[in-house]
């Protein structure tokens, strides 16, 4: 059991690292483009806000598997060749999409739970809408949204696990391989790589928890 | 309008309606069992974690921390394909049986949470009030707690549903036929993903929207009865 250990620690731990890369990488592009996404569906006007909306539920209402499939397999159906996505980026942009979602929502209801008289008296003082989104309004918000954040990069670093299916090297994988090797060990295999899991996720949600007692939690739609 | 047919040719989509319809009758019964273990589960841990005994709270704790920081499909791999055969069962679990088992060990982490943050959202005074006309524990639970617990809750549960029909789509890796796999049938036997994952991804829409128009019925009626 030992030697077993001792024979797919590295294969894990590189399996650890590339689960690592995706997710730190997704965590950016998803958060940027829900940024985007979210302060677009406040701003914006009906017919914005209700195409955003349409592109939120519509990912929300299917599968992470299916959005990696669609990626990987139907994209490149259409012919066209900058979306011929290889294994990696394909898996990164179907996480970012999905990230971008719930991070959209996140900024959605950070802007919208700050007071309105904030927004009004920095009117009242002169400043043009822009300025008291900037100066006023944002920053009180960007507060608010990071505790869910420790969430949503769990939700991201548990994603992950899916990637395995279009053949990235993840942890996932690297388990599989490992009890390909070992398969009178599966128990164990499965419970290390439930374990590197905990590992790096469990710190985060810890984290969120002490940013939710520092910064106060956010009430999302559910 | 031949040119769709390139893209999407519904009359192979047309052949395979009795997979979809299977895939998608499965989907539904592999959620709803789920549901209903998730639901018992949850229940069973939010009043353990909310108890005083440190045994009962400390188990309920680890059991959330460990499913919430662990990744579903390593849950399913470990349930399918590490658990021994079962003493009560005399043999191990078909994929079907882990598969169900390990999505409602899964939702019920999620749904304990919800289920407690509903139960502390009831205020002590109501608490108070049935202890003070002589109910036990397991009355004041039943009769007072869990019923206005269930009304504040049932939005977030709602949601926790849908994001339980979608992972439900995971079994599909250790062989159970549902809607996910329907479109792998497709794929498979026809080398055609449009079809296939389009297809699929309709219909989970079509079941997600079944969702949201309940879960918005039910916030409304909720509303209704409170104000």
């Amino acid at each position: 059991m030992i030697d077993v250990m001792k024979l797919t620690m590295p294969f894990l731990v590189e399996g650890l690292w590339m689960t690592f890369k995706i997710s730190l990488i997704t965590i950016f592009c998803g958060s940027a483009l829900g940024f985007v996404v979210g302060m677009l569906r406040t701003v914006g006007g009906w017919a914005v806000s209700s195409t955003l909306g349409i592109y939120i539920h519509t990912l929300r209402g299917t599968p992470f598997l299916i959005h990696l499939y669609v990626i990987y397999f139907i994209l490149p159906e259409t012919g066209i060749s900058w979306l011929q996505l290889e294994a990696f980026p394909a898996a990164v942009i179907a996480l970012s999409l999905y990230t971008s979602t719930y991070v959209a929502e996140i900024v959605r209801s950070a802007v919208e739970a700050v007071p309105n008289g904030q927004g009004e008296a920095a009117r009242s003082a002169g400043m043009t809408a822009w300025q008291s989104m900037r100066h006023v309004i944002l920053p009180q918000a960007l507060k608010m949204m990071i505790p869910p954040m420790g969430g949503i990069y769990v939700i991201i670093i548990k994603g992950t696990s899916i990637v395995s299916v279009i053949g990235i090297a993840e942890l996932v994988r690297a388990g599989e391989h490992a009890t390909q090797r070992h398969p009178r060990e599966l128990m164990l295999i499965y419970g290390m790589t439930a374990l590197m899991y905990f590992v790096y996720c469990y710190p985060v949600l810890r984290l969120a928890r002490w940013a939710e007692t520092r910064f106060g939690s956010l009430r999302l739609p559910s | 309008m031949d040119w769709i047919l390139d893209y999407y040719n519904w009359r192979v989509v047309a052949q395979y309606v009795p997979e979809f319809t299977r895939g998608m009758t499965a989907t539904m019964w592999i959620s709803l069992l789920s549901l209903i273990f998730s639901l018992v589960i949850g229940t069973v841990t939010a009043i353990m974690r909310i108890s005083s005994n440190p045994i009962l709270w400390r188990l309920a704790a680890g059991y959330v921390q460990a499913i919430r920081s662990t990744p579903l499909l390593i849950q399913i791999y470990v349930i399918y394909f590490s658990l021994p055969a079962l003493p009560i069962l005399d043999r191990r679990l078909d994929e079907l049986e882990g598969g169900i088992l390990a999505l409602g060990l899964n939702a019920g982490a999620y749904m304990s949470e919800i289920i407690r943050a509903g139960i502390e959202s009831i205020s002590k005074g109501q608490v108070e009030g049935a202890q003070s006309v002589g109910m036990t524990y397991l009355q004041r639970m039943r009769y007072v707690v869990l019923p206005q617990a269930v009304a504040n809750v049932l939005p977030p549960l709602l949601g926790q549903t849908a994001v339980l029909i979608k992972d439900s789509s995971l079994v599909s890796f250790i062989g159970v036929f549902e809607l996910f796999g329907a479109g792998l049938t497709v794929l498979s036997e026809r080398l055609m993903p449009n079809e296939a994952f389009l297809t699929v991804a309709f219909l989970y829409l079509v079941i997600y929207a079944i969702m949201l128009l309940f879960s918005n019925y039910a916030q409304r009626r909720l509303g209704g009865a409170r104000a």
